[in-house]
């Protein structure tokens, strides 16, 4: 998106398109009222439609016929707000007009406005204005587009206390503490003469330390904070007939929220995006993983590794017969897996078929699809293991990094507090050394948005979806 | 009697005093005209000079050719470098001066200067071009005696006079600019009638007592740096005998008397309504608000050498003389003191300066400069920089030249006067380095690099002042291409690294990349290349050590610096209609209505203007400018 145009009003069609009860249009911007004016006059009939919208009481709905512009031509009866700037989601004056939800009445009335003067909204640029306007900050707006975008109860707990400036305030709390270090220095360096001993710069410097602990802290939340949005990538693998389709079949079965299985055959990858324990994931079963003789099981391979490398957990499936067996696997593949990345939850399928002297393997999770043994412990073991970060005592906590551009700037603000606080212990001279508190400052100022850069705007309000 | 002037001062202090020299150096016909000719220069407050972030600004004042550097130099009896334990871009020249011999060296130096006439009589009056309603410009003053001056330029520096009011105690409240002279009633009266904001401030000042009834033998001696030390860059004035300063603490007993007749001082009474300095708190102020301190320093400060007098560093009250008599006598060095002086409080009109542009002159006036604490700063320091940009501006102005604006990263008094104009004041304002953004390119040492090319430029400079500028950056230019050039072979180097401590070398270095070392010094590398190396003063060899000390840093600043000024290439139009920007918040618009700025990049520094601020007011402008202009012309697309 290019840079933001303010002076102008913007419509769009807030929910999806299709058929419903109802549809929601809105407007925003000074225009706004006037153009939904004109929606509501019929040719002929100015006086027709009873006061005009500055009178209205804000924030209540009033019942109105929509026309084409300049016709009698009925579009539709439609329920009309209207919102004074700045006590409104945008921060303009705002008009939000819900009609019937077929296919065409919101087309229609979106052109209306188009031709009354409107311009269709950009992705995401309400939620742009919002912020433009001071209504939220940064990680609010994103918090945004996670919410809507959330696949999993706990994804949108964690994005609805972003909206509720969770992050903004640990971010808020982290520069605060850096004024406090930068204050120390000031006495230190603005009032020599002052008979209060100084803190020692000694004392600076490990505070500082101290505050990049919180940062790291707060950093550690980041990798799971980012598979929020999409998911984490779950892969399946095992030897054929090791029981991974069946698995799978038994995760997902279980947690029907959001299924998208592709099409495939059995040797490709066939994907689902499942809640489990709250959280998101892309659960992949592959095609099993030992090295065929046809062309159709090479490609099988191919398709595995694709999705391993890109995995962010693998559970890798042994069926219960497979106790001594495969040992080709064990030293010719497992040893590679296991300097991978990341990590892999060991599972001994059909175990329903185990006899009871049977025990599993170290840790080891059994698990049955015929009987569902397991599998809660299973899902426990990974929601734990890539989330876990994002709780405590069963909660979510507050303010997590939920994407790269905020997990950027806090490196940066973590590396710069390391080199001032290096600078310090080097001896280097306080004002020269606050050269880089300054930095990390306004690094943690740009994860709010504090800073105004349109490069950052582009990238955050980017994938936006229309009308929010 | 009519007098015809270009430019017109009112007041002798040390804003009056650099306005009036400024304005006489280039070139303008120029009168100062002051209640008292025996007090120009007078050091109303504390009798010293110079300090962290303020050392440095007379070394400004003194590298575009004002006066304060080399009046300093010339009367100081104790110069010390405060903060010399720390980096070198927050070092800060401090003198002492002699009381006495300030004045008599300022008036000295500006009989030096050809144009500049002197007048005593107390301005009563300000003539003005334009209607009642509509006032366009200033043509003139009028004095108590009935001259009148006509003048194209009148810059005010009226310091604490402006209605002043002096307390000593409650119920003591009393008209006067300064102790035993008389406050500005109508002058006061002649700028509230033409529009202007005005606020209220307030300051204060400690006793002063008879240094024969002082026990120095409980009191801490500190002496002044031993080496030497002077403000000046084109001046070498002969220096007076040195004298110490005295250190000691007040105890327990004074907080409780402080506490005891808190209800007798005149600003715990509740019968002073200005806002008085955080960092200058008085004594009351300090006992009240952080009343777990149990001791306060105390500096005594010799007054001169032909007098015993000693001012009382740290003791600023408006409490009635029998109690400030009483506390002194409390504290340790001081049980037998005679109080020569009591200390007071003092309240004074002083308009929000936010009317002004950075030329100081003010906004809605033409020809009309404020400077000093008439904008709402304390310090002579603070005065004398605003006083020099002012008078200079004005001449500038007169004569038909462009204005001579300093950057805030070119000087502390570039920072200073942007703060004044942009933020506004709601105490008095004092300079901290912390004030600057830029300040490891604003060192005390470099002054003249900074912004002695620009002062002369502008014709600030004298033959002389421009001849020792002209060597001294040769020096430094020489000496840096020395030192960037110059291998040292291990034989000569070792001993100067050994003396630092610093490990040695198996062979040859650079200079430049030795010096850079903790604890080398640019003067003892020199010394060890014998007579290869250029012939440089130690003030030259210092300023090069930090510039290659510290390169690193300075550069990342210079870059910051240079992405600000390309901000500031967007300019805004004095008459850029903000109250019509609708997509600006309301306080935004209103801020920017009041202040005006220049460019985007002062409208960022304005408090409550957000970011989105300011990119709808770019687009706004654009609009603006596209609608006026038919299109797009001064800020391009």
């Amino acid at each position: 998106m290019s840079r933001p145009r303010l002076l102008d009003t913007i419509v769009a069609q807030a929910t999806p398109r299709g058929l419903g009860a109802v549809a929601l249009v809105r407007l925003s911007g000074p225009r706004s009222w006037e153009i939904a004016a004109g929606m509501m006059a019929e040719a002929g009939n100015a006086q027709g439609n009873g006061n005009p919208l500055r009178e209205w009481p804000v924030r209540s709905g009033r019942l109105r016929t929509l026309y084409r512009p300049g016709t009698r031509e009925a579009i539709d009866q439609a329920l009309v707000s209207v919102f004074r700037a700045p006590a409104s989601y945008t921060g303009e004056d705002v008009v939000e007009i819900y009609t019937h939800g077929s296919l065409s009445i919101p087309t229609e009335v979106v052109e209306g406005c188009r031709v009354l003067g409107a311009r269709v909204a950009e992705a995401g640029e309400f939620t742009q204005r919002a912020y433009l306007n001071g209504k939220m900050d940064l990680t609010q707006a994103e918090a945004v587009d996670d919410i809507v975008r959330a696949a999993s109860p706990r994804a949108r707990a964690v994005a609805l206390r972003q909206l509720d400036r969770g992050l903004s305030r640990r971010i808020a709390r982290l520069r605060s503490e850096l004024i406090g270090l930068a204050a120390r220095l000031v006495h230190h360096i603005d009032f020599p003469e002052e008979d209060d001993a100084p803190v020692p710069v000694a004392n600076i410097a490990a505070e500082a330390d101290g505050v990049m602990g919180r940062i790291d802290r707060l950093l550690a939340t980041a990798p799971a904070g980012e598979l929020l949005r999409e998911g984490a990538t779950v892969v399946l693998a095992g030897p054929p007939n090791a029981g991974k389709s069946s698995l799978f079949n038994a995760l997902v079965g279980s947690e029907r929220a959001i299924v998208t299985a592709e099409p495939g055959t059995t040797r490709d990858a066939i994907e689902a995006v499942v809640a489990m324990d709250g959280f998101p994931f892309r659960l992949v079963d592959t095609a099993g993983l030992r090295e065929g003789e046809s062309g159709i099981e090479r490609m099988g391979i191919e398709i595995a590794h694709r999705y391993l490398d890109e995995a962010d957990a693998i559970i890798f499936c042994r069926e219960v017969g497979d106790a001594n067996g495969a040992k080709g696997w064990r030293e010719a593949e497992w040893k590679g897996w296991r300097e991978w990345r990341c990590p892999v939850v060991s599972v001994r399928t059909k175990w329903d078929l185990a006899g009871r002297k049977m025990v599993p393997d170290g840790d080891e999770i059994p698990v049955s699809a015929h009987s569902g043994e397991g599998l809660a412990a299973l899902k426990d073991r990974l929601g734990s293991m890539i989330f876990g970060g994002l709780t405590r005592g069963g909660r979510e906590v507050g303010g997590v990094v939920t994407n790269r551009r905020q997990a950027d700037h806090l490196r940066v603000a973590r590396r710069e507090l390391e080199s001032f606080a290096g600078a310090l212990r080097k001896g280097i001279p306080g004002e020269f050394a606050s050269t880089h508190l300054k930095s990390a400052e306004s690094a943690l100022e740009e994860i709010v948005g504090v800073v105004g850069e349109e490069e950052i705007l582009d990238r955050v309000f980017g994938d936006f979806c229309i009308g929010k | 009697m009519i007098l015809r002037y270009d430019v017109a001062v009112v007041g002798g202090g040390h804003a009056g005093v650099e306005a009036a020299a400024a304005a006489a150096r280039l070139g303008c016909r120029t009168i100062l005209v002051t209640p008292d000719l025996g007090r120009i220069g007078q050091m109303s407050c504390n009798p010293a000079i110079g300090g962290v972030a303020k050392g440095t600004v007379v070394r400004e004042v003194d590298a575009m050719g004002g006066i304060m550097g080399r009046a300093t130099d010339a009367t100081g009896i104790q110069f010390r470098m405060l903060n010399r334990s720390k980096g070198p871009a927050v070092w800060g020249p401090r003198a002492q001066c002699d009381r006495a011999r300030y004045p008599i060296a300022v008036r000295k130096f500006l009989d030096e200067l050809d144009g500049l006439d002197l007048f005593q009589d107390l301005v009563t009056g300000i003539e003005f071009r334009g209607s009642r309603e509509r006032i366009r410009s200033v043509r003139g003053l009028r004095t108590r005696s009935g001259v009148v001056v006509k003048c194209e330029a009148l810059i005010v520096t009226a310091g604490t006079f402006l209605r002043g009011k002096i307390h000593l105690g409650q119920g003591t409240g009393h008209g006067a600019g300064r102790a035993g002279e008389e406050p500005s009633i109508e002058l006061a009266e002649a700028l509230g009638a033409v529009g202007l904001r005005m606020g209220r401030f307030k300051t204060g000042t400690p006793p002063r007592v008879d240094g024969r009834s002082v026990d120095f033998a409980k009191c801490e001696r500190q002496d002044g740096d031993a080496g030497p030390l002077r403000f000046s860059c084109y001046y070498r004035e002969p220096r007076l005998r040195q004298i110490p300063c005295w250190v000691t603490w007040s105890g327990p007993e004074l907080n409780e008397i402080v506490t005891r007749n808190l209800e007798r001082s005149a600003l715990y009474g509740g019968e002073i309504s200005g806002q008085g300095p955080r960092y200058c708190p008085s004594i009351e102020d300090k006992v009240n608000r952080f009343p777990t301190a149990r001791r306060h320093q105390i500096f005594l400060e010799p007054e001169g050498l032909d007098t015993n007098e000693l001012y009382v560093n740290g003791l600023s009250t408006s409490l009635p003389a029998e109690v400030q008599a009483e506390f002194l006598r409390s504290i340790p060095g001081l049980a037998k003191t005679r109080m020569t002086r009591p200390g007071y409080a003092i309240e004074y009109d002083y308009f929000p300066p936010d009317q002004l542009r950075h030329t100081l002159q003010v906004r809605s006036i033409g020809g009309l400069y404020f400077a000093g604490q008439i904008n709402g700063t304390t310090g002579y320091e603070e005065a004398a920089g605003q006083g020099l940009i002012a008078g200079a501006n004005a001449a500038l102005a007169v004569t038909g030249r462009g204005p001579l604006v300093v950057e805030r990263d070119q000087g502390y008094v570039g920072v200073l006067i942007d703060d004044l104009v942009t933020k506004g004041v709601d105490e008095p304002y004092r300079l901290f380095t912390s004030r600057a953004e830029f300040r490891l390119l604003l060192r005390q040492d470099n002054a003249g690099r900074r912004l002695g090319a620009l002062a002369r430029e502008a014709g600030l400079l004298t033959e002389e002042q421009s001849r020792a500028l002209g060597r001294r950056l040769r020096q430094e230019k020489d000496g840096k291409r020395w030192f960037r050039g110059y291998s040292l072979d291990p034989a000569r180097a070792n001993a100067v690294l050994m003396e630092a401590g610093s490990a040695p070398i198996d062979r040859s270095a650079r200079v430049g990349e030795l010096v850079k070392r903790p604890r080398v010094t640019a003067e003892a590398l020199a010394k060890a290349a014998g007579a290869d190396a250029p012939t440089l003063e130690s003030e030259v060899l210092a300023t090069i050590e930090f510039d290659f000390k510290y390169a690193g840093y300075v550069r990342r600043e210079e870059e910051r610096a240079m992405h600000l000024r390309e901000q500031a290439q967007f300019r805004l139009p004095d008459e850029t209609p903000y109250g019509r920007f609708v997509t600006l918040s309301h306080e935004a618009r209103e801020k920017l209505a009041r202040i005006r700025p220049q460019s985007l990049a002062q409208a960022a520094r304005i408090p409550g203007v957000s970011p989105a601020d300011l990119q709808n007011l770019v687009l706004e402008v654009r609009k603006w400018e596209g609608r006026v202009t038919g299109r797009s012309m001064v800020n391009g697309s």
